[in-house]
């Protein structure tokens, strides 16, 4: 098959022309843009949910117009199996996970980068304590974990997303300090130190900014991603929000004993949104990481 | 050439050694060998003068690049005591050393040493200068780096650029940009023409001539190329094997070496041999060899011819009676007993 | 040796291999029209900086360039065998380009199909009539096997002796030829333990225990210590001597091209400046090429330091083989432009001008107008 190579410029610009969007593949870049999407999305619907801007009254029950199929009158998402409007009720199913999500990942990533970057430019005894905790942690079920700590103390959302972020701090510390024990030895590093540069500089400045923050960044739409998993997962179980408040757990489970007459839409409304938000964070972490992390060869 | 000022010496090392851990496997480690440590320098003594350059020769695993890093406490000493204009660094933490890093500073051999690939280089120079005028507002800044663009005769428009677009002298002139950011009276200059193209590399030379006399820098010039640190040189000292056995004015330890490991590396340049050879007719064959660690005495025994003539004499390999460096005449000295 | 007694043993015509920065979207013109000759028997000396062209050059020759677009005109005449053979043959039939303004601008090629071609072209050549060292010999040598088990799969790939026993006695043959010490006991080592120096010299050895009928030394020396270089220098001075070998040897050492060629080639920009026996063009007072004369005085020797204290650089970088200006590739930073010559220096690329037999030089002060 031939492949043709053309230039259409007789002098090329000595400047840096370089865009790493315009350089990435097209399917990054879709990744990209829908990720980017979904979490605009969420966040207006959070931001909907909060301020309580509705369509409907996430609680009216439209008796006449129970499990409608989408646009039936002012119902754009049709409604669920007590009439309730399926679009508001999506909408305030945000408020369960978003806020808590955001704590865990802020709490993973923090404790995460702390505790690698520790064990990566100290090393010694620093990483030997790091290493030891991340593997008691990671030894653990996460899931069984979560049920175990539900059972023994009925704790609020908040306190959950606080046990998954712990959680999940050894991984990202475990790269951070792959990372940071690479950079370490690269010249630039050195020569940094040769500077006078103080250490706090190179390690937040040098290493975790500029050569981690896609890592970061990819840990943080991966994190968000399992927070929503996660708080669907325990409403669906019955251990989240409790009926009537919608989480999309919960309706999905609600939904679900009215699969067998054929009526799918109350459940399978809420778990395509699942679906759909979860893959956006995924890819969209995929397709940054893929994007910036751009190869030095050109 | 600047000219170098005899009564101030800028940096007095002595006795400097730096040992390495041997890293050595897993049976390795099950047996307590005193062999399992590798003296990479051993006993380094030399003064450095304010205007002065001071070459340092020798093949790989000599220790020299091991030297300056040391001197810039990149590396933790061993043994033996540095001292900067009389206060002696050897002990000093890091934090201690900090503001000192300010007068000595290092050319690295590797060119994207000092880049870090995912900045500008407006950045990398910004960050420089603010290391020394941490309170300069931005317009100062901002004209702080246009100068030293000016002074490595580097076009402007190169600073939005990233490293890996940059030719290789370009990225050197950004490292010793870099370096003059902070305004180091000492500079360790580790083979800084090595991965240059041969038209660059002058022009890097004369950058750094004229460097030299502008802001009296001294240089520790550290380098493979024995007609280049001539050039360049007040003084020379060739190193073997982590120590000196040889220094003095560059242009007498190329014209008359003192040491047989001096006069082979001399000797081995490429082109002058080919002028020997055709007035000789064959080329100097001395014993094949591999870097032995000797057990005691003269390091080079193994290798020297000079040895070898004279039929191995005993004190060569004496180890209570290595050979130490002592006076050969016009500031120079050499470590043998037997010098040429 | 004047090219008029001495037959060629490798001819390249109009060699051209192009990469392409995506980034840029433009051509990177490694090798731009590159003639040359080899002969018989003699040493060609190859000197360039980067971006020169003249590693790619052979690479290309060999076949041995795979990125995109690569090799897209050349025809490259190897008379080693019994009937002259074009080792680039078929490469027509795989490439279209179009060109603007003489300047090539769009390349189109089938290179997986121009691969296989190639290694069909080049079947029995690689490796066997031509074979070629590199830098780096670690890269050369296998780390799982042992170096003289290597040197005996050449000897039994490239040569008629097919018995173990015989090949391995060649081996040492050819181990005792490159002087390396103890060659019995180095037969058995692997190559991690072997220094920088002796794996080089091993190298060496694998290459001709093919018995070539020329060798392609690609750097040889870069890297190695001043002490070993000057040892491989003597050793391949010595071989030549002794086996009469024809020989390409690429480096940017001007010192090592000095010592080792009879004819050289001086590459600038992709493409050969100037040629002829090496004495002359290494004579700083003789007729040369202002980039090898300007060359030559700002090398970083002692004798090249003027009055002033400085050494009489080249200004200007190298040139970047992505902008190829119109006209002399070297016009940017040459000091001998007169008045005279600017106008076609500026516009018209020289041809090259023989100015004695053999001695050829690309520059409009030496054209015959």
């Amino acid at each position: 098959m031939k492949f043709t190579y053309r230039q259409d410029v007789d002098t090329v610009s000595e400047y840096s022309s370089f865009s790493a969007w315009k350089s990435a593949r097209r399917g990054d870049r879709l990744s990209v843009i829908y990720g980017l999407v979904v979490v605009c999305v969420v966040l207006v619907s959070y931001v909907l949910g909060a301020l309580k801007w509705l369509p409907h009254d996430p609680e009216a029950m439209d008796l006449d117009a129970m499990m409608a199929a989408p646009f039936t009158g002012s119902y754009l998402l049709g409604t669920d199996f007590m009439g309730r409007d399926m679009l508001t009720r999506l909408i305030l199913g945000i408020q369960a996970y978003f806020l808590p999500g955001l704590l865990a990942v802020i709490i993973s990533l923090g404790l995460g980068s702390l505790l690698g970057v520790l064990a990566g430019y100290r090393g010694g005894r620093a990483e030997g304590g790091v290493a030891y905790f991340s593997n008691l942690i990671d030894s653990l079920p996460r899931m069984v974990l979560m049920l175990l700590v539900i059972a023994a103390f009925r704790p609020d959302i908040y306190t959950i997303m606080l046990v998954f972020g712990i959680t999940t701090a050894p991984t990202i510390a475990m790269l951070v300090k792959s990372k940071v024990l690479m950079l370490k030895e690269r010249n630039f590093i050195e020569s940094a130190v040769a500077l006078g540069l103080s250490p706090a500089v190179i390690i937040f400045k040098h290493i975790l900014w500029y050569n981690c923050r896609a890592l970061l960044l990819i840990q943080a739409t991966i994190g968000m991603a399992e927070a929503v998993l996660l708080e669907t997962s325990l409403s669906y179980l019955g251990f989240g929000v409790q009926e009537p408040t919608p989480s999309w757990g919960n309706m999905v489970q609600a939904g679900a004993n009215y699969l067998m007459q054929g009526n799918f839409w109350p459940s399978t409304a809420p778990a395509f949104a699942i679906m759909l938000t979860v893959l956006g964070f995924h890819l969209l972490g995929d397709g940054l990481n893929n994007i910036f992390e751009w190869k030095q060869s050109r | 050439m600047s000219q170098p000022i005899p009564e101030q010496p800028i940096l007095e090392v002595r006795e400097l050694r730096k040992h390495f851990a041997n890293r050595r496997g897993l049976l390795g480690a099950l047996s307590r060998d005193a062999d399992s440590v590798i003296p990479a320098i051993d006993g380094v003594s030399f003064d450095l003068h304010e205007n002065e350059t001071l070459g340092l020769v020798g093949e790989s695993g000599c220790g020299k690049t091991t030297t300056g890093k040391a001197i810039l406490k990149l590396h933790d000493v061993t043994g033996g005591t540095i001292r900067y204009r009389g206060a002696d660094i050897t002990k000093q933490t890091q934090a201690q050393f900090r503001p000192l890093r300010r007068d000595i500073q290092m050319i690295f051999q590797d060119l994207d040493a000092a880049l870090n690939p995912k900045v500008r280089i407006e950045d990398i120079l910004r960050e420089a200068i603010l290391v020394r005028e941490p309170d300069a507002d931005k317009e100062t800044v901002q004209r702080r780096v246009y100068e030293l663009m000016d002074l490595v005769n580097l076009k402007k428009n190169k600073l939005a650029n990233f490293p890996a677009e940059l030719s290789g002298g370009e990225k050197r002139r950004i490292g010793i940009a870099r370096v003059l950011a902070v305004r180091p009276k000492l500079i360790v200059a580790d083979e800084p023409t090595s991965a240059l193209d041969v038209s660059i590399q002058a022009q890097v030379i004369n950058l750094m001539r004229d460097l030299q006399t502008q802001f009296g820098l001294s240089y520790l010039f550290i380098s493979h190329d024995l007609q280049l640190v001539e050039l360049m040189s007040h003084r020379v000292a060739v190193m073997y094997l982590g120590q000196i056995v040889e220094m003095g004015p560059a242009k007498e330890i190329a014209k008359t070496p003192r040491h047989p490991y001096t006069s082979i590396l001399w000797s081995s340049i490429v082109e002058k041999r080919s002028k020997e050879i055709a007035e000789q007719g064959s080329a100097p064959a001395w014993g094949v060899f591999d870097f032995e660690r000797p057990k005691g005495g003269c390091r080079f025994a193994p290798r020297c011819p000079v040895y070898a003539e004279r039929g191995r004499p005993a004190i060569c390999t004496d180890a209570v009676n290595p050979p130490t460096l002592k006076a050969a005449g016009e500031g120079r000295v050499v470590a043998c007993h037997f010098p040429l | 040796m004047s090219e008029m007694t001495n037959p060629p043993l490798l001819r390249i015509e109009d060699l051209r291999t192009y990469f392409y920065s995506r980034v840029k979207r433009a051509f990177v013109r490694s090798v731009d029209g590159v003639d040359l000759e080899v002969l018989r028997g003699e040493t060609l000396g190859i000197v360039g900086e980067s971006g020169s062209g003249k590693s790619v050059t052979m690479l290309s020759a060999m076949g041995l360039v795979t990125t995109t677009p690569g090799v897209i005109t050349g025809k490259v005449t190897f008379y080693g065998g019994e009937t002259p053979q074009n080792l680039l043959e078929g490469l027509d039939a795989h490439v279209n380009v179009e060109r603007r303004d003489g300047r090539i601008m769009q390349a189109s090629k089938d290179n997986q199909a121009w691969q296989k071609q190639a290694d069909q072209n080049l079947r029995d050549i690689r490796g066997g009539k031509i074979s070629m060292i590199f830098q780096n010999p670690r890269a050369a040598l296998n780390p799982f096997e042992t170096v003289g088990k290597q040197i005996a799969e050449s000897v039994r790939l490239h040569t008629g002796i097919k018995g173990a026993a015989e090949a391995k006695e060649k081996a040492l043959y050819w181990l005792e030829q490159v002087r390396i010490d103890s060659p019995g006991m180095r037969y058995n080592n692997h190559p991690y333990g072997l220094s920088g120096g002796m794996s080089q010299r091993a190298m060496i050895a694998m290459a001709l225990a093919a018995e070539p009928q020329m060798l392609i030394a690609d750097e040889p020396t870069t890297g190695l210590d001043a002490t070993i270089q000057a040892r491989i220098v003597d050793l391949l001075d010595d071989l030549k001597a002794r086996l009469g070998m024809t020989m390409v040897l690429i480096s940017h050492d001007i010192g090592v091209i000095s010592r080792l060629s009879d004819r050289i080639a001086v590459m600038y920009g992709g493409r050969v400046m100037e040629t002829g026996p090496a004495d002359d063009v290494l004579d700083e007072h003789a007729d040369g090429h202002p980039y090898t004369r300007a060359l030559l005085s700002s090398t970083p020797r002692p004798e090249n330091v003027t009055a002033s204290g400085h050494l009489p650089a080249i200004e200007g970088e190298v040139l970047d083989t992505i902008n190829v200006p119109p006209g002399c590739r070297f016009k940017a930073r040459c000091q001998r432009m007169n008045d005279a010559v600017r106008a076609r220096c500026d516009s018209r690329e020289p041809d090259m001008f023989e100015i004695a037999p053999g001695r050829r030089i690309r520059c409009w002060l030496y054209s015959p107008q």
